[in-house]
């Protein structure tokens, strides 16, 4: 039976092209969208895991207390952490390694060409901690970092804008007039979630920077350390040791605030990754309007069909079809469509995706959740918007609707 | 042994309207019909001849009385028995034809079929075999639109037909024809009772009933002459 009235609602449909093409098309754009912003949000979600996973996960960022005046949160207060600190949380277990940042930013130079750099004064194991590889020439030594030796290792984009074709190996490129000879050059690693470019980036040993470009008066103080834990289940152990480490190093009394905060990656990245959900499940749902909209659609369609083909339904019951078939028949009619629209909404959604991804450069996943979505559109906004239609005409009057004009 | 079809007894139809009032369509008509009979029913307009056929048809039921089809009393039954009895047992021929004007012959004549669950191609099969008795060999793939109204009737007497039913009932079936096809209509109506097939008309045309045998005239919702066709005087 069943077949018989798929049948009769496909007939039905395809007698009525134009309109049912229409009809068809609220839904196919309706789940194109669906699914071109779930792929949208997770296509956010896989890049955000990419940044961390290219900054690794397993790190612990040890970064100036937050001022609190009068329960006001302020911004940072002033760098806490020296170079002897960090050396002293290299021992701890469980760390892989340690590391701190001295940063600022400076008009880099070479013969014509100039370009706006970002510094980095490091300790040679900040290449481990940031997930750095050397591709061309060396890093500094621990040696280079006590003598505060002018080396530099310089990334991609620094190598594009101020040396072009050339080897920049053993050059020498000026900041602020200063000297620093190129001793290596770092693997690309592209943009950051912030469309930020990584590339664009100096290192060199940390003294360097505190002696020919940023002087301090507390030159021995770090603005941001790193922790890099051995393992991700190690991070609350590390997170809590290095706490107390830090504390007795500062000798800070029992009841004060500690003056330095610790950030871990791990949580961050979660918080992240939540707030990627939760943005693709907006997009998701602000999507699913125009599904709303086509499913509203369906239904005017077929109010419209039910009333035109009043005679139809008043003959066909005459003629001895039971009230549930032609409920049925007008409830498949609108699943039919639905579940057509829905088909070519994935196809389309699927194929504007990777379209989207192909111009941008951009994995884009083709996940499962475009089939169920679109499956379980079909069948839900077909059943939704059919029912009404399909019960009016399974109510009307036989004898009524075979005296309808 | 003649076999009677139809059986109604004290039979009547009340209209109850909004507002309270009442209207008595059909008073206390009885009457019997055998198979192989061809009646005719005529009467003013107003008079109750659509609601009978209704009632008949198993399209609507009487407000008091008996009506045994073929033995058994369906005066009180469901919706969904009534259903299933004019599905096997009845057919109807409109006066507007009621065809579905997007489908092809075929697909019109073998509608009765799908509600009893009869495959396509045996339903194919079926409209094929009788758009030829109806004299429309051939026309099987054509739509409604593409033929005159005539042939339109003829196509929905081939539908009446379809699931050889006990009786025919036909509500003015030439009330949208003119003469000479009217009278094309009766001679197939004609043919199909000699074949053994029983038919119930309604028409207001003399000429039109003079093709029945038995003539049923209503008046008022009551029964006032019936009988033979030609012992009945205007
Ligand atoms: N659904 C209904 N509700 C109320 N009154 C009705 C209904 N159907 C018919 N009637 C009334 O019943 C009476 C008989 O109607 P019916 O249609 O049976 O007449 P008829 O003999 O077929 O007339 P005609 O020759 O014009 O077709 C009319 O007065 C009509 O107004
Ligand atoms: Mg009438």
């Amino acid at each position: 039976m069943i077949w018989q009235i798929l049948r009769e609602a496909w007939v039905s449909i395809s007698a009525y092209k134009m309109r049912s093409f229409l009809t068809m098309l609220g839904i196919v754009i309706g789940v194109a969208a669906v699914v071109l912003m779930v792929a949208a949000g997770q296509t956010v979600q896989n890049e955000i895991t990419k940044t961390f996973d290219s900054m690794g996960t397993n790190l612990i960022i040890i970064a100036p207390a937050e001022t609190v005046s009068g329960g006001v949160r302020g911004g940072r207060g002033r760098p806490s952490v020296t170079f002897d600190d960090v050396a002293a949380l290299r021992e701890l277990p469980d760390v892989e390694t340690a590391s701190y940042v001295i940063s600022t930013a400076a008009q880099a130079v070479y013969g014509a060409n100039n370009y706006g750099v970002s510094i980095y004064g490091t300790t040679p194991e900040y290449l481990k901690v940031g997930n750095w590889e050397i591709e061309d020439g060396m890093s500094f030594t621990e040696k280079d970092l006590k003598s505060g030796k002018p080396y530099a290792i310089i990334g991609q984009t620094v190598v594009d804008e101020l040396f072009g074709l050339q080897n920049p190996i053993g050059k020498t490129l000026r900041l602020r007039g200063k000297p620093f000879t190129v001793i290596g050059v770092l693997k690309s690693k592209g943009d950051n979630l912030m469309g930020n470019d990584q590339d664009n980036i100096v290192m060199m040993p940390a003294t360097t920077v505190r002696q020919r470009l940023k002087g301090s008066n507390r030159p021995q103080y770090a603005d941001i350390a790193f922790i890099k834990v051995t393992q991700e289940d190690r991070m609350e152990s590390v997170s809590n040791r290095a706490e107390f480490l830090l504390r007795q190093r500062h000798r800070l009394k029992e009841k004060a605030p500690n003056d330095f905060s610790l950030h871990l990656m791990t949580e961050m990245v979660e918080k992240v990754r939540q707030i990627g959900f939760i943005l693709s499940m907006l997009l998701a749902a602000i999507a699913s309007i125009s599904l709303v909209v086509g499913s509203i659609g369906i239904m005017n369609m077929m109010l419209v069909s039910v009333t035109e083909r009043t005679r139809e339904i008043g003959t066909r019951k005459a003629l001895g079809a039971p009230n549930k078939w032609i409920m049925l028949q007008f409830l498949s009619e609108s699943i039919l469509i639905s579940f057509i629209g829905s088909f070519f909404g994935m196809i389309l959604g699927v194929l504007l995706s990777q379209i989207g991804g192909a111009l941008y450069e951009i994995d884009v996943p083709i996940s499962i959740w475009s089939v169920i979505i679109s499956a379980s559109v079909a069948i839900i906004v077909g059943i939704l918007s059919g029912m009404m239609p399909a019960r009016k005409a399974m109510k009307l009057d036989p004898i009524e609707a075979l005296r309808y004009q | 042994m003649t076999q009677i079809v139809i059986r109604i007894e004290d039979l009547c139809k009340t209209y109850f309207m909004e507002g309270g009032t009442k209207q008595d369509v059909l008073k206390h008509v009885q009457f019997k019909i055998q198979k192989d009979e061809f009646v005719a029913i005529m009467g003013h307009s107003g008079s109750g001849k659509s609601t009978l056929m209704n009632i008949l048809g198993c399209l609507d039921r009487p407000t008091s009385g008996n009506y045994f089809l073929e033995g058994k009393n369906i005066a009180q039954a469901t919706d969904k028995e009534l259903a299933i009895i004019r599905g096997k047992r009845i057919g109807f021929v409109f006066q507007n034809f009621n065809l579905m004007m997007k489908r092809s012959l075929a697909d019109n004549v073998s509608l009765p079929l799908i509600y009893q669950g009869v495959g396509q191609k045996e339903r194919y099969k079926k409209a094929v075999e009788l758009l030829e008795k109806v004299g429309l060999k051939g026309y099987e793939n054509r739509l409604p639109t593409q033929i005159s109204g005539g042939m339109q009737q003829r196509v929905a007497i081939a539908r009446s037909l379809v699931n050889n039913p006990a009786i025919i009932f036909a509500d003015e079936p030439t009330g949208n024809l003119d003469t000479r096809t009217s009278v094309e209509i009766m001679n197939l109506f004609t043919e199909l009772n000699k074949q053994g097939i029983t038919i119930v008309l309604v028409t207001h045309e003399e000429d039109i009933a003079d093709f029945a045998k038995r003539l049923i005239v209503i008046q008022d919702g009551q029964i006032s002459y019936d009988g033979p066709r030609e012992d009945y005087k205007t």
